[in-house]
Formats: structure tokens, C-alpha cells, sequence
């Protein structure tokens, strides 16, 4: 017997969208992987130019990644559960959706702000006022932006991302904050990876996607590979 | 010496005196520390959802919710021979780590807090204290020789709890 697919049946009844969601990632295949990566590598490109146009700066990208985490090793992503970071988090909206955030050291928010606004007193980083923390939320929106649009382009599906929110914190408490809800059904996370590197400075920024698991039927049926 | 042992997200470990239980870097996830000074033992659930309802049960992890990783941690302990009637709790993390936009709010933190308080009820386990919500990631450390909790937030110095 053909079962309706798991999105038709959440859109008709609205049935907690655990129960039909998609089974767990650890089940994708390498090429399903691939083909995630390669959707990041379409977004990142798109992201790494529209930064390097605000900075007026040459920016390189690192090969992204599509990486499945188990839940325990999430918070040690970035140099540690406790190492200081600057999170941007925007939602993504839309048929397709999911999280966007940013991770960034704070020395390297501290010196995109200063190269942002030549002539600003950059205050320390947890005392940042609203001109720091709205350009900061810029940038993040501007990255967001621009690498949902290389996807929506891609995937001629319309995606948008909310408005960022931003914390300066341990880094552990950031990620898990946004992958808890995420991980209702499987212990893994999907999340495509990449960072941006600015060489003059050394500046790092690290960007990830995690989409929905109700979404990623969708979005692999897409990209052709389901 | 005694051993640091770290759980991470969605985990449950028990352990006795004179080790240490730890979690590092906490968000809107609670902790659920529960320990028994007579015999030393204790436990520490990192819970990460309120609510377990419409989850099937086959792939329900019951280390996940408050709902379901409360019990479990209690029913550990009793297997490991702790005095039911001494067991007391403490309850750490829940913070809201992304201040709400006009686009959303997550709010998780408070819901978690909420739904570990009240699981705790129900078993009767009383709370001994508590250090909840805010907008700042926590660290804790629990010596089961005293069941004392060392709590650090980013650029303060630690507390006992």
C-alpha cells in the first residue's frame, strides 16, 4: 500500500510533524550528502561575494561540509563548549525551512566593526551598544540573504530568512539553544558547514545551515536525489 | 584522584563520590542534578526538550525530555542503590540565549525549566535549588562528595550552588 508522502499528510492534518518527519538522518546517502554539499557551495560563493563587497575586502571560502553530528559532540564545534563567540541566528522561512547562524570570534567581530566603520569606537565586546550589535545583525543578514538567494535560485523555491537575533556567549550555549528543537526525533544533526577567512586580518567566520528534518524530504527530492 | 566526567546534550550519567559530573557550556538546556548524601551517589540529566507527547514511541529517546529523562535518572539511581527519601534536586540552565526578534521568540529555556519542576513534583524529589532562565549560558560542576554545585557564567567568577 502507497502511503501519502509525510509533508502532504502534515499539510492536510497538521499531525505533529515529529511522527512523519524525515527518518533519521543517518540514513542519508553519500550522494545525498554530496548533493547537500553542493548546495552550500552555491550558497557560500554567494555569501563569501556579497561580504567581501560590504568590507571591500578579499575573502576565501573553505570547501563546505554537510556533517552529521551526534548531539554530543554539537557544542564543541568551535573551539570548545566554553570558548567566547559572537551567534547570529536567523530563522529560514519559507516551503524549505531551517536555521542560519553565524559563529564568530569576538577579537573577529570586534575587527569587522572596526573595518566597517573607520573612525567608530569599537566598545569591548560585552558592552557592544545598539550601533554595534544592528551592524553585526547587518551582516548576518546580508550573509543569510545572500546565500538563501543562490538557493532559492537553485531551487526555484522561494526562501526567506527572519530577522537575526545575536548573543555573545559560550559557545556551547549558543548551538544548543538552536539544534535542541531540531533534535526531537534523531540524536544527529544535519548541518552544512563552511567558514569564511579574511588573510590581511586572519579574520574567521564560521556559517552553518541546518535544515529542518520536516524539510529535508523536500529539499532532496529537489536536488534530485531522494 | 577524582575523575571530571562531562555529559553532554541528551545524556544521563551517575556516578559516587569522589568523582565529579560536569557540563559545560549550557543554554536553554536544563540540568537535572539529582544525589543522595547518604550514600554519595548522584546523577546529572542534560535535558534538552520539554515534552516527549507525539513522538513514536520506537524512536523516542528518553534521555531527551523532561518529561521522560526525569524518571529515568531517578529510576537509575534507585537501581544503583541510592536511600529514595534522602534524594534531593537541583535544576540549572533554561536561559534564553537569543533575545526574541519581531520575527520569533524561541522561548525553550522557560518551557524546559517548567516541564523539569514539574516531572521533579511528581516523583516527589524535592528541589533544593536553582539557578534558571536569564539570558546567559552557564557551566556547572557537581562533586558527589557534597552534592555542591560550582556554577560559572562568562566573565564572573564561580559560585557554589
Amino acid at each position: 500500500m502507497q502511503f501519502p508522502s509525510p509533508l502532504f499528510i502534515m499539510a492536510r492534518n497538521s499531525i505533529s510533524v515529529w511522527e512523519y518527519a524525515m527518518e533519521d538522518v543517518l540514513q542519508l546517502t553519500k550522494d545525498q550528502l554530496d548533493a547537500l554539499r553542493e548546495l552550500g557551495n552555491i550558497g557560500s560563493g554567494n555569501a563569501a561575494t556579497a561580504l567581501a563587497q560590504f568590507l571591500n575586502r578579499k575573502i576565501d571560502m573553505d570547501v563546505p561540509m554537510a556533517k552529521i553530528l551526534p548531539l554530543d559532540q554539537v557544542s564543541g564545534l568551535v573551539g570548545g563548549p566554553e570558548q567566547q563567540v559572537m551567534g547570529i541566528f536567523l530563522k529560514v522561512m519559507g516551503q524549505l525551512s531551517g536555521r542560519f547562524i553565524l559563529l564568530i570570534p569576538t577579537n573577529t567581530a570586534v575587527k569587522l566593526l572596526q573595518a566597517l566603520m573607520p573612525g567608530f569606537e569599537v566598545a569591548t565586546p560585552g558592552k557592544f551598544g545598539d550601533m554595534e550589535t544592528s551592524c553585526m545583525r547587518e551582516i548576518g543578514n546580508i550573509l543569510a540573504g545572500s546565500f538563501l538567494n543562490a538557493l532559492s535560485v537553485l531551487t526555484r523555491v522561494p526562501m526567506l530568512n527572519s530577522l537575526p537575533s545575536m548573543a555573545i556567549d559560550m559557545a556551547g550555549a549558543l548551538l544548543d539553544t538552536v539544534i535542541s528543537d531540531m533534535a526531537a526525533v534523531s540524536d544527529h544533526v544535519l548541518m552544512i558547514e563552511t567558514s569564511f577567512v579574511e588573510s590581511q586580518e586572519n579574520l574567521r567566520i564560521h556559517i552553518f545551515l541546518l535544515p529542518d528534518p520536516a524539510s529535508l524530504d523536500r529539499l532532496l527530492e529537489i536536488l534530485g536525489v531522494k | 584522584m577524582p575523575e571530571i566526567y562531562p555529559v553532554g546534550m541528551a545524556d544521563i550519567r551517575i556516578a559516587k563520590a569522589p568523582d565529579v559530573l560536569a557540563v559545560y557550556g549550557v543554554g536553554s538546556c536544563v540540568i537535572v542534578a539529582m544525589y543522595d548524601p547518604k550514600s554519595t551517589i548522584g546523577g546529572l540529566a542534560h535535558v534538552i526538550l520539554p515534552d516527549s507527547t507525539g513522538i513514536a514511541s520506537e524512536r523516542l529517546n528518553p534521555k531527551k525530555f523532561a518529561d521522560t529523562a526525569v524518571p529515568l535518572l531517578y529510576q537509575t539511581l534507585s537501581h544503583a542503590g541510592v536511600f529514595k527519601g534522602s534524594l534531593w534536586a537541583k535544576v540549572v540552565g533554561g536561559a534564553e540565549m537569543f533575545p526574541p526578534t519581531e520575527d520569533f521568540s524561541l522561548n525553550i529555556g522557560k518551557k524546559n525549566t517548567e516541564a523539569v519542576i514539574d516531572a521533579l513534583k511528581k516523583l516527589g524529589v524535592p528541589v533544593m535549588a536553582a539557578d534558571t532562565g536569564g539570558t546567559a549560558g552557564r557551566s556547572m560542576e557537581m562533586r558527589l562528595d557534597s552534592g555542591r554545585i560550582s556554577l560559572t557564567v562568562l566573565g564572573e567568577s564561580a559560585r557554589d550552588l
